[in-house]
């Protein structure tokens, strides 16, 4: 249809409620973000400009480059984790056996829950009193295996890190299967003519037929897994003595614990940067478009 | 002619096959999936079934069940959270932010897929930029946001992040749906004499309902899960939602591990309901919203 006169006038009444809401809540922040992190400011006070120290300063703090490293550390076990996890299991469950459904049902099951509740319960599943892993591990008669899982540096990542995992399988579960019944049926069967045994197919002809889905999910988990916050925020807050923290934590924290406005700021164009880089980076390199 | 009998031959040994297939093999990935189902669930079953058991059952049998069911710590948690509010103001948000975001992305949907105009395209990839945003570098800017407009700490604070960050996505799928109706839609119903608007409220939106329903699932879960906007703009306990009520409770109350579980079993059960109800559509849009955004 054509714009002409009354159309255009309908076209702007039409786009602007979103066009608003959109560019206010969700553009200017990050506009700002970029005018505030060039500022001392402590929320209150007067704002002062200090040039670009405070990515000096972000940059030269150890801590920071903890988080940096504690995310990338998220990052691989995600992608290392949850990645294979789905796979395996979708490819056992794509074949008609009887009840896959509710596999399905229950596979996908976590990726619905808010991350509060799934941080919540874990929590209490790692609780080194009378948590249901160290229960277990009495029960088994393995009690000199009970840790405290969140409470201990040496323990508290990986901890993290296998609730992380468990919270978005399922999500990859589904996209695996999702592809894998759109692998042509003739092909397999014709390999089966062949004589290739199950393995063979699966791995020579299954597994490259869906490689597309299998690099969008290991974008999909890089991306998601930079996220994360509102998990290791609940289970242990970054703790114990910052082995957990990653960058969303450490900006959070140093902005509203130590009231440094400008700095936290400095840190989200980091975030921000960082996280658009990758994205780039990963499209690019498989020569997707990036919107 | 080969081929054929070679295929017909094919297809009688691989049913064969499927028939014939090992009961050990079959056993085993039985075995597998159902360990991996446990995994799955056993967590949230464990914290359900426990939410039911005295603080001293609790201690000495977790894995039973609860040999009687105590309810105690429903009414602790009722009383101490103040789930009653709570609720409300997550079906509040949820709701409202959700019909705003869909009714509005749709409206903005309508025209950037059914009419040609000259910012048509740099518009839809302004609003698809959204789901590049990386939504906790910008936890900061908008408290200063927020805070500037007086909008921290009010019963509709957070309408605003929650329906701004979900209009990309809300607009990616509603636009690619409205994209593939035909062309002469709007041109009858001009031709009848209907407004550009009316065509959108009786013919596009109506049929556009599978698109819709998958726009609300998501707006919906994605509302009634959010934890970081709600942590960063409301600290009133008059106005805070599920999650953040949830966190602030267990921050608290420790070891009150009872009154915890049955708090999250609380919490829990609306959002299992709806899955298991709409699990088809939940599972589509979630996936179409994570392989976009």
């Amino acid at each position: 249809m054509q714009a002409a006169g009354k159309t255009k006038g309908a076209i702007i009444i039409g786009l602007l409620p979103a066009i608003l809401i959109y560019s206010v809540f969700a553009i200017l922040p990050i506009i700002q973000s970029f005018y505030y992190s060039v500022m001392e400011w402590n929320g209150f006070s007067d704002m002062s400009f200090v040039g670009l120290a405070n990515f000096q300063a972000l940059f030269q703090d150890t801590l920071f480059w903890n988080s940096v490293k504690n995310n990338i550390y998220v990052v691989l076990a995600s992608v290392l984790g949850q990645v294979p996890i789905a796979l395996f299991i979708a490819l056992l469950l794509n074949r008609k056996l009887k009840g896959l459904k509710i596999f399905r049902t229950i596979g996908f099951l976590p990726v619905v829950l808010s991350t509060v509740v799934i941080s919540l319960t874990w929590s209490l599943i790692y609780n080194s009193e009378n948590g249901l892993i160290n229960e277990l591990l009495r029960a088994l008669g393995l009690g000199g295996l009970a840790q405290n899982w969140l409470g201990d540096t040496n323990w508290s990542m990986i901890a993290v890190c296998v609730t992380v995992i468990w919270q978005f399988v399922g999500l990859y579960l589904i996209i695996f299967l999702a592809a894998l019944q759109n692998v042509p049926e003739e092909v397999l069967e014709a390999a089966k003519i062949d004589g290739a045994s199950e393995w063979t197919t699966t791995w020579k002809i299954t597994v490259p037929m869906i490689w597309d889905t299998i690099i969008v999910a290991v974008i999909l988990c890089i991306a998601g897994s930079l996220k994360t916050f509102d998990l290791i925020y609940v289970m242990t807050n970054g703790g114990p003595s910052h082995s957990t923290d990653v960058m969303a934590l450490y900006m959070f924290n140093e902005t509203f614990s130590q009231l440094q406005y400008g700095y936290g700021s400095a840190v989200s164009v980091v975030i921000f940067f960082f996280s658009l880089i990758l994205i780039f980076i990963v499209t690019k390199l498989l020569g997707r478009k990036m919107l | 002619m080969e081929t054929t009998v070679k295929t017909a031959a094919g297809t009688q040994v691989e049913k064969r096959r499927g028939r014939k297939k090992p009961g050990w093999k079959r056993l085993l990935i039985y075995i597998i999936l159902i360990l991996f189902a446990i995994v799955n669930a056993y967590p949230i079953i464990w914290m359900v079934i426990n939410s039911f058991k005295s603080e001293s059952e609790f201690a000495v049998n977790q894995f039973g069940f609860p040999k009687e069911f105590v309810l105690e710590n429903y009414q602790n948690a009722w009383e101490i959270a103040n789930f009653g509010v709570l609720f409300k103001n997550s079906i509040f948000i949820c709701v409202a932010a959700t019909v705003i975001t869909v009714l509005t992305g749709a409206l903005a949907a309508y025209f950037l897929s059914r009419f040609t105009f000259k910012m048509n395209k740099t518009i839809y990839t302004f609003f698809i930029f959204g789901m590049l945003i990386p939504i906790h570098a910008t936890l900061v800017p908008m408290f200063i946001l927020m805070r500037n407009l007086g909008l921290l700490n009010t019963p509709i604070t957070l309408l605003f992040p929650y329906i701004a960050f979900h209009l990309p996505i809300t607009i990616f799928i509603l636009t690619s749906f409205m994209k593939a109706f035909p062309k002469d839609i709007e041109e009858s119903a001009i031709m009848d004499g209907c407004g550009i608007f009316r065509i959108f409220w009786s013919i596009v939106l109506p049929m556009s309902r599978p698109a819709l329903a998958t726009v609300v699932i998501l707006n919906f879960i994605y509302n009634w899960n959010e934890f970081s906007f709600a942590l960063v703009l409301i600290n009133d306990p008059a106005f805070q939602t599920l999650p953040l009520g949830l966190a602030n409770f267990a921050g608290q109350f420790t070891t009150n591990y009872g009154a915890q579980m049955a708090g999250l079993t609380m919490s829990l059960v609306p959002i299992v309901a709806i899955y298991l109800m709409l699990e088809k559509e939940i599972v589509k849009g979630m996936t179409a919203g994570a392989v976009k955004g």
